[in-house]
Order: C-alpha cells, then sequence, then structure tokens
C-alpha cells in the first residue's frame, strides 16, 4: 500500500531516531555549506541544496582510526578499535546519486578482501532517499542509468508532492520496517502530483561503447588533452560518492600512536608512488586516465557496475573546469 | 603598452566588453602563434555549461581562434609555467592571457627565478572582474556576482604586459567585503579569532586543491606530503589541518601575489585569502614590501639585513 508522510512528520521522524540514539545524518547547513551531518532535530534537516559533499562519508569518513599502538614496558601494545561500537544509523534525504553510491561501492568493500569498517556501518544503516528535483548542468544521472527518482541503493524511498508532503516507497526490508516502527507518522494513499524534475543538458550515454573505446585507447591524445589543465588536486576524488581510495597513515610517536585510514586520490602526484621510489602513474595524464579508466572500464569489468552516479559533484568543484560529462559525451561520439 | 585609460564606473558590465576583449585576445594569440613568437598561448576556451570556461594551451591558429574572455575566466594561468605543474616553458617562448591579478603572479615567479621575462608574451586583459563562486552566471557582471577579490581590485590596468586587451572600466562603489571581514577579525579577540580558524580548518578535507592552484606553491617536494618522518599529520583532522595551513599561510608570507585563486577552489568555503591579506599586512607594515608589483631581486624574507625589525622576537 502506498505511504505518504507530511513534511512536518518527516521531521517529527527525525526527532524521534535521534530520541532513540540512532545516529541520523541528512544534509544540514553548516556554515556556508550544505554537508551530511548529524541531525540533532528534525529541524535542522535542510532539502534545498546539494550537499557538497557526497554522503559517502557515514560509511567511509574522511579519516578514522583503525588501531591505536602503545609501547609498555618494551613491547608494542595494540589496540584494535571496537567495532560493534559503530551506531545504528538513519542517512536520510539522500538523493539518487548519493543514496545508489553504496550500493555501488559494496562490490569492491566485500571483495577479496572484506573492508569491515565500511560493511559493519552498513549492516547498521537505513537509507531513505528522495526524488531529486533540483538538479542543475552539472547532473547526469540519467546518462549514466540511474535518475532522479531511481531508487537504488534506498531502503524508503520519497518522492516530494506538490502539496509539500512525500510519497514514501519501502525499497527494501530495512525500508518496511522503518515504516513499521513509526507507523503513526505515515498515512496510507497514493498523494497528490509530484514536483517535476530538472531536465539535464547530458543525454544518454552509451556506457558499454564508452567500455570498448577506452579498452581500445590505453593510449591516446586525449589523455594530454586533459592532463595539459589538471592541476593534480583531490578535490574531484574527495567529493566524489563513488571513489573510494584512501591511505593508511601511523600518526603519532614511534611509541605512542594511532593508525589511521583516510581519503586518497589519483589526481595526487603520489598515488601509486613505491617505497621503491618507481611510481606507474608518474605524470598527470596518467593519473586522469585512471580516474575515468577506473570509473568506466576496470570498475565495470570487475563488478559490472559503473563507478559514477552523474552527481556532477567533481564538475561543479574542478579548480579548472574539467568536465567529466563533457568527456565521457566526447568518447561515446567517437567512431573509433 | 597599456590601453590608455579610459575609467568608467558603472554598475554592471555587459557581454559586449568581454567580447571585445576576446577580440583583442584572439587577435594578439593568433598573430604570435603564425609569426612564431610563441609555441602555444596559455588561454580560456569556453566550458559545457552556460557561464563557464576552463584553462587551455592553444598551439594552433584554429585553437587560438576560439580563445575567450569571460567573467568565467577566474584561473590564474600562471601556476601552469611553474615546475610543479607543467613546465610548458621547457618547448619555448609562451603567450599567457594575464589578469591584472595574475600578472602579480608572474612577476612574483620571476623575482623567485621560476621565470624570465624575455620567454613570456604576456596578452594582459584590462580586467572589470569575474564571477565569484556558486553565483549567477548569465554573462553580466554586477555587484551581485562578482568576486570577492575583484571588489577591491587594485589592478584592473596589467602593467608590464606586452599588449593589452581592452579599455579600463569598472563597477562602481562596491562594498570592500574582505575588508570588512578582516577588519572584524581583527577585532576580535585572540581566543575567539582562534576559534573562528579552528572552525574552519576543520571542515578541511585535505583536497589540496588550495595548494595545487597556487603559483607559488610550486615546491616538487612538499612538506605536507611527507610522512618519514611526518612533519604534519597528512590525515584530515583538525590538527593537521590547523598546522598545514599555518605552514601554508607562512610559506606565502611575501609571496602571494592575492589572485585568490586558493578561496576560489577550496570546495569547503574556507576563507584563505583572509590569511594571506593578513600576511601581506604584515610584509607591508615591517618591509614596506608589497608582494609582485614588480620582479625584484629578492623578496624580503629571502635576505637577512643588519636593520630588519625584530621586536617580534619576544
Ligand atoms: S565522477 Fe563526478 S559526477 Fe561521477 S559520481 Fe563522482 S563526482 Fe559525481
Ligand atoms: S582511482 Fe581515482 S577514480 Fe578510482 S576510486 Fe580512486 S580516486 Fe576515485
Ligand atoms: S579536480 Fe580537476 S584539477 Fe583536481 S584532480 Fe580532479 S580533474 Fe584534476
Ligand atoms: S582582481 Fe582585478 S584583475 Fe583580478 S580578476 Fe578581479 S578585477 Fe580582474
Ligand atoms: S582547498 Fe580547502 S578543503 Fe582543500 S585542502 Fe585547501 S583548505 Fe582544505
Ligand atoms: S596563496 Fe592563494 S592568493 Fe596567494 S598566490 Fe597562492 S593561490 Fe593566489
Amino acid at each position: 500500500m502506498p505511504q505518504i508522510i507530511t513534511e512536518q512528520n518527516l521531521r517529527n521522524l527525525i526527532d524521534l531516531l535521534v530520541k532513540e540514539a540512532k545516529l541520523v545524518v541528512g544534509p544540514k547547513l553548516s556554515g556556508s555549506v550544505v554537508l551530511y551531518e548529524p541531525l540533532t532535530a528534525g529541524s535542522d534537516l535542510t532539502l534545498d541544496a546539494l550537499p557538497r559533499r557526497s554522503s559517502k562519508e557515514l560509511f567511509f569518513p574522511i579519516c578514522e582510526d583503525i588501531l591505536s599502538y602503545k609501547r609498555e614496558n618494551g613491547s608494542m601494545k595494540v589496540t584494535d578499535v571496537d567495532r560493534s561500537q559503530f551506531p545504528e544509523a538513519v542517512l536520510i534525504g539522500a538523493p539518487p546519486c548519493d543514496a545508489g553510491s553504496p550500493a555501488i561501492l559494496d562490490a569492491v568493500m566485500s571483495w577479496d578482501y572484506k573492508d569491515e569498517f565500511y560493511l559493519e556501518r552498513r549492516r547498521k544503516s537505513t537509507i531513505v532517499g528522495i526524488a531529486c528535483t533540483k538538479g542543475d548542468d552539472a547532473c547526469f544521472c540519467r546518462a549514466v542509468g540511474l535518475a532522479p527518482d531511481a531508487e537504488a541503493g534506498s531502503d524508503l524511498f520519497l518522492t516530494p508532492l506538490k502539496d509539500g508532503s512525500y510519497a514514501c516507497k519501502a525499497v527494501t526490508e530495512k525500508g518496511e520496517a522503518l515504516v513499521a516502527a513509526h507507523r503513526n507518522l505515515f498515512a496510507e494513499g497514493a498523494g497528490g502530483d509530484p514536483v517535476p524534475f530538472v531536465d539535464q543538458g547530458v543525454g544518454k550515454l552509451d556506457l558499454v561503447k564508452i567500455k570498448k573505446w577506452l579498452e581500445e585507447h590505453f593510449e591516446d591524445p586525449l589523455w594530454e588533452k586533459i592532463a595539459d589543465i589538471c592541476v593534480g588536486c583531490g578535490a574531484c576524488a574527495f567529493i566524489c560518492p563513488a571513489c573510494h581510495c584512501f591511505d593508511i597513515n601511523d600518526e603519532g610517536s614511534t611509541d605512542d600512536g594511532v593508525r589511521r585510514k583516510h581519503w586518497d586520490a589519483c589526481g595526487f602526484a603520489k598515488f601509486t608512488n613505491h617505497a621503491s621510489g618507481h611510481n606507474p602513474r608518474d605524470v598527470q595524464n596518467k593519473r586522469y586516465r585512471n580516474r575515468i579508466m577506473h570509473k568506466f572500464k576496470y570498475y565495470d569489468g570487475k563488478f559490472g557496475k559503473t563507478l559514477c552516479t552523474g552527481c556532477g559533484r567533481c564538475i561543479r568543484a574542478c579548480p579548472v573546469g574539467i568536465d567529466i560529462a563533457e568527456i565521457l559525451e566526447t568518447i561515446n561520439s567517437k567512431q573509433d | 603598452m597599456n590601453a590608455k585609460a579610459n575609467k568608467n564606473h558603472v554598475t554592471s558590465i555587459e557581454p559586449a566588453y568581454y567580447q571585445a576583449v576576446t577580440e583583442a585576445i584572439r587577435k594578439e594569440a593568433v598573430k604570435i602563434l603564425k609569426d612564431e613568437t610563441v609555441v602555444g598561448v596559455v588561454g580560456y576556451l569556453p566550458g559545457r555549461r552556460q557561464g563557464t570556461a576552463s584553462p587551455a594551451l592553444v598551439t594552433t591558429v584554429e585553437e587560438a581562434e576560439k580563445l575567450i574572455f569571460s567573467p568565467a575566466c577566474v584561473n590564474n594561468l600562471s601556476v601552469y609555467l611553474t615546475k610543479a605543474k607543467k613546465g610548458v616553458l621547457k618547448q619555448g617562448k609562451v603567450g599567457i592571457v594575464a589578469k591584472g591579478c595574475d600578472m602579480r603572479a608572474l612577476a612574483g615567479l620571476m623575482t623567485e627565478s621560476q621565470l624570465q621575462r624575455e620567454d613570456l608574451f604576456i596578452i594582459g586583459v584590462v580586467c572589470p572582474g569575474v564571477y565569484g563562486f556558486g553565483v549567477e552566471r548569465t554573462g553580466t557582471l554586477t555587484e551581485a556576482n562578482i568576486a570577492r577579490k575583484c571588489r577591491e581590485c587594485t589592478v584592473h590596468m596589467p602593467e608590464g604586459a606586452d599588449v593589452a586587451a581592452g579599455t579600463h572600466t569598472e563597477l562602481a562603489d562596491l562594498t570592500p567585503e574582505e575588508a570588512e571581514e578582516m577588519a572584524r577579525i581583527e577585532a576580535m579577540p585572540q581566543a575567539e579569532r582562534w576559534a573562528f580558524w579552528k572552525e574552519h580548518f576543520s571542515r578541511c578535507i585535505r583536497c589540496m586543491a588550495c595548494r595545487q592552484v597556487c603559483p607559488f606553491c610550486y615546491c616538487e617536494q612538499c612538506l605536507c606530503d611527507k610522512n618519514r618522518p611526518q612533519a604534519v599529520e597528512s590525515s584530515p583532522r583538525p590538527a593537521g589541518n590547523m598546522a598545514w595551513h599555518l605552514v601554508r599561510a607562512m610559506h606565502l608570507a611575501g609571496r602571494c601575489g592575492g589572485c585568490a585563486e586558493c578561496e576560489r577552489v577550496c570546495p569547503m568555503d574556507i576563507p584563505l585569502n583572509l590569511l594571506n591579506r593578513r600576511m601581506a599586512k604584515e610584509l607591508k607594515e615591517l618591509y614596506d614590501f608589497e608582494a609582485g608589483l614588480a620582479p625584484v631581486d629578492k623578496g624580503p624574507l629571502n635576505q637577512y639585513k643588519e636593520d630588519d625589525d625584530q621586536s617580534f622576537i619576544k
């Protein structure tokens, strides 16, 4: 049976979840930027703007401790992080380009090595996705197989209606459980007209064709053309919902410190720098090529998924205006 | 050299002005490529999205005819001339499109022996201003969408270029937002000031965009990338972030040309140019020095003089 929830009840739901000691994360104004942050009350939630960073950090934090070490009486004592302490979490208000990201990342995080930090957070989380009505000309989720109303990755999916309420659809058991536990906040019924979606500037891309071109063009002048202007920062990767590279550093002294896992990016000059000093991706064009190859060829080859949700964040943030959608369109239109 | 000053104060800069600058840049770029004065020109090309542009290294006449100048031409292109980034210079003399604020970086890089004037052909832009971040990009520049740095620009007329594109025109009576913000912060008690920066730096994700776009961050080995031994925590945590930004502010003191690129590119909206401006103010007060107005032999922090002010040693 379809359900609807009013905006006020959505905020009440957040209040209740906070009372239940759940970690509730959603778009919130933080200084001049909107970020996914813990909500302390329903009134914290803002759905006016796409958060600057994606919601992947709920599962894959910018920086997390993975163990601590301390020398005691001549021997080193290592203490693991107790992952059972990770809180039950609800991610609320993520548009399809964010809600869809864990559905892509689960594959790599549970592959040959199981990343228990990521996976434990995933097990303990419920995602409330929301249909997106505020895209701009950097968005291209449709072109990579999602859509402003795609449910992929959401446990419960909300569609904004013109009267200000939301149509709700439980997509998974987690979503059903969330509704069941707060039944009085939801009303039965299909609701009114949905708020229309925004047109996107990029047409449908032929991802199979793009992958094929990439397979045959490991060497191509295109990479130099882009890399000529790429300044090699981590902005595009850090704000991307699908990028998941990390580095591990021991920080502290040789006697007392913490091992930390934190974001890394293929834009950086030291990405893949080997201990020997050799770096297989020693120049920028090889690194930018890696970005496109990883997203549209390697990941697809290994896991059958595209490592991009078309959120357009990298396009908006790139200091030099490198436009991944434009690059994909260029490849898509190539004849050989 | 510079076009004759034709100073107009207006309330909006229409696309026609930028179009005229565009034409002048194209004409010059085509000429110097044709007569082989340069091997390439660093300029701007339009982006796919409305009101966007991106840097480009053009080497042919056909490409040069597509160069543009618009309020979207925000980048300081001199970053492409430093060895850490590209080193396009090694191929020969290079042309570069430079706004007044970008010219300060060129002068600074000459001061630091990173560039030779004779290796450059500078197409100076008589620049009325560019867009700020996240604003309406309709083609017309107004008080509502102009960048913060441009509100207080003193270098609309580029000095020392080989040619200048455009005539002088600028928006009238803009509120100096940055100066006001700086005054507000300076008036804070120290603890409050510390809290202000702590809050901002806690948001830093260490994407290093601020470092990568800065023409003066050309070190091949940055202190912040070093992890054996580790000088500054490389993980994005408040303590390391604070250290990184203090180190950076100190390393840029007396060198930063004030292009505000670091601030523009920060995805976390950290007002980095306030730090730069503050350091510039110190240099002005202590050494009567302003970076990047013209190339000099040595900046004040690269040399020792017996009569240097030492009052800061306590
Ligand atoms: S690659 Fe860019 S557009 Fe694609 S998901 Fe990442 S940030 Fe978004
Ligand atoms: S290799 Fe690059 S594109 Fe791929 S996940 Fe890492 S940072 Fe993202
Ligand atoms: S954000 Fe832009 S400049 Fe930075 S690494 Fe990515 S593509 Fe290159
Ligand atoms: S600071 Fe001056 S020269 Fe630089 S972009 Fe603004 S108006 Fe142009
Ligand atoms: S650009 Fe901003 S977020 Fe990135 S490292 Fe610099 S200050 Fe931090
Ligand atoms: S520190 Fe910032 S304002 Fe100064 S030159 Fe570098 S990028 Fe420009």
